[in-house]
């Protein structure tokens, strides 16, 4: 193989994405909400659950229960590590410690 | 081949953490005529670091932190995480720890997307276990929540040497629909080569028989070519590149029994001009975590 097939690769992966992402765009029940303090416990485990699925599901499978102060240590850790938004951060870490 | 992978996260007040991995990698033989086996044990500090989040935007790192380079190194290179053991041929360009200050953080861009960065320098250092290069890059990343899409490139200076630049692209994807994992990399060196891998993992949860078992299992395939840059062989192996051409594909599965702790086993077939090998994979990997007191 060469650099040309390399490029074709490279584009096709660029345009299957771009597809896949205009694709999945019309999916409203995947859109993320504005994070509001008078959220219900069932709002924040949807909404909890949909951001962590997106952010940690990318690497970590289901959550792990862990005690409140370490799932703070380990927010803070993945915040860091994983680029989290503090957003989304907040919701992951109420929605694991329902 | 045991690996230990040890992290320590210490929080201070509101707004630090203390983190630090070391990795000890064992690689023992039973000689022929002996009972036991023997072997070296590799020790390495992959960072030690002293984190301060100064706002929703920012967080400042010093220390000694894993290069920010594609997503490999900081993200899938934890055994416990990768889909499949053995590390992409390109993972050494670009990646490693350095000796230095960081600026990154994750800011929504819009409603639809989040931009996430780093920007760091490195100084040269040649003690041991703490060896790095005076280098300064960045990464920038663009994530789709609702697509589960991410984009981003890294760029890198070498301020040593030869000075080389190292570049890269890097793609993930999870779409919604299916519960697949598909992750690229693209990789160029000016002293060390270029490459890519691309690397699809998908649950079988979807098939409908024997739920019990396939809802745990994770079927894995990767792809990936080398291209070597106009380093000498013994260059190319203290990097731990191959010095010619190389083509690779991998196949393997991972079963989960919890997140955490998996059984894993992979199949690669290598071909070059050095001649084409196999390499069979097999393993577990467990992590855990327990406070170690309270500070």
């Amino acid at each position: 193989m060469t650099s040309r097939h390399l490029l074709c690769g490279l584009l096709a992966l660029t345009l299957f994405s771009t597809v896949a992402a205009g694709k999945a765009g019309r999916h409203n029940d995947a859109a993320p909400v504005p994070v509001q303090h008078s959220m219900t416990d069932d709002d924040v485990r949807v909404e909890g659950e949909k951001r962590f699925q997106a952010n940690c599901g990318r690497c970590h499978q289901s959550p792990h229960k862990f005690p409140p102060r370490m799932m703070l240590t380990i927010e803070r850790h993945m915040r860091v590590r994983a680029l989290t938004t503090d957003e989304d951060m907040r919701l992951i870490v109420r929605y694991l410690n329902q | 081949m045991p690996i230990v992978m040890p992290v320590v996260l210490v929080p201070l007040g509101e707004r630090w953490l203390v983190e630090a991995r070391g990795e000890f990698k064992g690689e023992f033989e039973k000689p022929a005529g002996s009972g036991s086996f023997h072997g070296p044990v590799e020790k390495e500090l992959d960072y030690a670091e002293l984190d301060f989040i100064a706002n929703s935007r920012v967080t400042v790192t010093v220390g000694r932190f894993l290069t920010p380079f594609g997503i490999y190194n900081e993200r899938l290179y934890p055994v416990w995480i990768r889909s499949l053991q053995p590390v992409p041929t390109i993972f050494p360009i670009g990646t490693g720890s350095g000796n230095g200050v960081m600026l990154r953080g994750g800011v929504p861009a819009s409603s639809k997307a989040n931009v996430n960065y780093a920007v760091y320098f490195s100084t040269n250092s040649t003690i041991n276990k703490l060896e790095s290069d005076r280098l300064a890059g960045g990464r920038v990343g663009v994530f789709f929540p609702r697509q589960r899409i991410e984009i981003g490139a890294s760029f890198q200076q070498l301020l040593q040497e030869g000075r080389y630049r190292s570049a890269g692209f890097h793609f993930a994807w999870q779409p919604v629909a299916a519960p697949l994992n598909l992750r690229s990399e693209f990789a160029w060196s000016g002293e060390q080569g270029r490459g890519y891998w691309i690397e699809g993992a998908y649950r079988l949860s979807q098939i409908s028989k024997w739920q019990k078992v396939m809802r745990h299992t994770e079927a894995v395939a990767r792809m990936q070519q080398f291209f070597a840059g106009g380093i000498t062989a013994g260059t190319a192996a203290d990097y731990g590149l191959p010095t010619v051409n190389a083509e690779e594909l991998d196949l393997g599965g991972n079963y989960y029994f919890r997140d955490g702790f998996k059984a894993t086993a992979s199949y690669g077939r290598e071909f070059s001009s050095f001649g084409n090998f196999n390499r069979w994979t097999i393993g577990t990997a467990y992590r855990f975590a327990f406070p170690l007191g309270r500070l």
